[in-house]
């Protein structure tokens, strides 16, 4: 049966192919291949060089501070929102009135457009007149300025993507907490564990295939993410906040270094394509 | 079940409400902000809403093209969505059905693109749409959310499909009907929650999206929501009430969504549909 009817296969899959083809696979292999030319602006002829946007980009301070500031944001990012995730994850575990709701007001942060997000937070944040810089001022914590020192705006810009993409985090975790037998708990409350015990013996195991997933894509998600950080800084102040992705479109879009863009994003998917087989390599081992 | 002491109630409780204010409060203040009177607005600090103005509303939509970037922003959404489906159904349900030589690598492939970086994707295709004049136009966001949104909907509907016992099409079969009337009208049907999600979070990605809207798009008139609001920031006559009532309209569809069909937003997050 499963052989019949062959003549659908071509029609069924030709429009998907045909998409994925032109415009995934084409603009790839162009990207590449643009990263070994030298361009003027998107509409001149390109004239080959070599390996030499890659050269002179390793040469630039600039990378080397986008892809260090990339690598922080990550790695702090991911660490928050990991631990942030599974405390809600572990609150809306519990049994209480109103579970429904408040699970749905969890996911808010997430669906949000990243420009409301943002936008949002500028305003909350303004350093005059925003809500929560008067509250600060007013707990004593004085006028904090979040976005003029380079080390406040990379805090800044930390804490408003962990706000955001938590959710995402909270759903995984609670979709794996809720495996756990309650039996099992009860009887080791029983047993007379304590609630630390009970975390790290029972639900931490059960957590940690998920949570290699989720580090997994959140780091690559995090390490690719543009607009949060353009919308907050635009990578300022002092290229502080300054990472691959606002390095790349500031080359490609700003400065028309099409070549100098291209290697950019390039030498950054090459980069993150090798972390991650380590990554894959380490933990796929041992599940 | 063990019972609960009433010191651990009081605690969760006030957990739970520290929890609904962290996420609910910078929507709130959105909102009370885009509805407060110009004045009040940078003066008072109240959570208290009011009092109450219409007026950041009424110059949003007569001093801007929010109108139009609303309707450009339902425009892009709806064909991305569209085309994801079509060309999602109809490619999962034959890659699951059949043995198509390469459908690993189509798989792989489909995972792998998760791992791009979306600037990697979007300087060759603005490459490519300046020899197309397809910069600045719709259709060329659109095609540029399709990338995004095409792969996964693949993914989710593979996994739908797979999941879908194959006798039901194979009794239709049976009983005289065509592959393709079985497809229709067996197969489709059946598939619904799974076409919804791969169409919430189509429709999710296209309408939130920023980062190709911004190298795609330059003039006012062709300007999506997320697009057209970030421009508005710091333009003339513009405060802070105008861009927060902004902000609230594009967020309304997607607080109607979450209402109604978040059960398919949680299934889907947890499928690992939602990238970023």
């Amino acid at each position: 049966m499963k052989l019949k009817d062959k003549h659908i296969i071509i029609p069924f899959l030709a429009p998907g192919v045909l998409v994925t083809f032109f415009f995934i696979i084409v603009p790839l292999y162009m990207a590449i291949r643009l990263s070994f030319f030298h361009l003027e602006s998107y509409i001149s002829t390109p004239t080959f060089v070599g390996f030499g946007n890659y050269i002179r980009i390793f040469h630039e301070p600039s990378f080397w501070n986008a892809l260090g500031n990339g690598l922080f944001y990550s790695l702090v990012s991911i660490a928050l929102q990991v631990v942030v995730g599974i405390a809600l994850a572990l609150v809306l575990n519990e049994a209480f009135k109103g579970k429904t709701f408040l699970r749905g007001l969890t996911l808010l942060p997430y669906i949000l457009p990243t420009v409301v997000v943002a936008l949002t937070w500028q305003w909350m944040l303004d350093g005059t007149i925003g809500v929560i810089t008067i509250a600060a001022h007013k707990v004593g914590l004085g006028r904090i300025n979040w976005f003029e020192t380079p080390r406040m705006a990379m805090f800044t810009v930390i804490l408003v993507s962990v706000w955001t993409w938590t959710p995402f985090v909270t759903t995984c975790f609670l979709a794996a907490l809720q495996t756990i037998p309650p039996d099992l708990l009860d009887a080791a409350k029983v047993d007379g564990t304590s609630a630390w015990q009970r975390f790290i013996y029972i639900t931490l195991p059960v957590l940690k295939p998920i949570l290699v997933i989720i580090i997994l894509l959140r780091g690559i998600w995090m390490f690719n993410k543009f607009d949060v950080i353009w919308l907050l800084t635009r990578g300022g102040p002092l290229g502080a906040t300054e990472h691959l992705p606002i390095l790349t479109y500031q080359k490609a879009f700003q400065t028309y270094d099409v070549g100098g863009g291209t290697a950019v994003a390039t030498i950054s998917f090459v980069f993150l394509a090798v972390v991650v087989s380590i990554y894959l390599k380490i933990f796929a081992r041992e599940e | 079940m063990v019972k609960q002491n009433p010191v651990r109630k009081i605690v969760i409780y006030a957990l739970v409400v520290i929890i609904a204010i962290y996420s609910f409060f910078p929507i709130y203040w959105m909102f009370i902000s885009s509805c407060r009177s110009y004045r009040e607005l940078f003066s008072s600090y109240s959570i208290i809403p009011g009092p109450f103005s219409l007026k950041s509303y009424e110059n949003l939509l007569s001093m801007t093209k929010y109108a139009i970037n609303f309707k450009n922003s339902v425009y892009v959404a709806f064909m991305t969505t569209a085309i994801t489906l079509i060309c999602s159904i109809l490619a999962a349900y034959v890659l699951t059905r059949y043995r198509v030589r390469g459908r690993q690598v189509v798989l792989q492939s489909m995972l792998f693109t998760y791992m791009f970086p979306p600037l990697l994707l979007a300087v060759p295709l603005y490459y490519i749409f300046t020899k197309m004049g397809l910069v600045d136009t719709l259709w060329g966001l659109i095609i540029c959310h399709t990338t995004i949104t095409l792969p996964l909907g693949v993914w989710l509907l593979w996994g739908f499909f797979k999941a879908m016992p194959f006798e039901l099409e194979e009794a239709a079969m049976v009983d005289g009907a065509s592959r393709i009337k079985a497809f229709f009208l067996v197969v489709l049907p059946l598939s619904l929650p799974g076409l919804l999600t791969v169409a919430i979070f189509s429709f999710l990605l296209s309408w939130t999206d920023y980062t190709f809207g911004l190298i795609i798009l330059s003039s006012d008139v062709h300007k999506t929501l997320p697009v057209g609001l970030a421009t508005m920031v710091g333009a003339q006559d513009m405060g802070w009430g105008e861009v927060m009532a902004g902000a609230f309209l594009i967020s309304v569809p997607l607080l109607i969504m979450l209402v109604f069909v978040s059960k398919y937003f949680v299934e889907g997050l947890t499928a690992g549909a939602m990238k970023g």
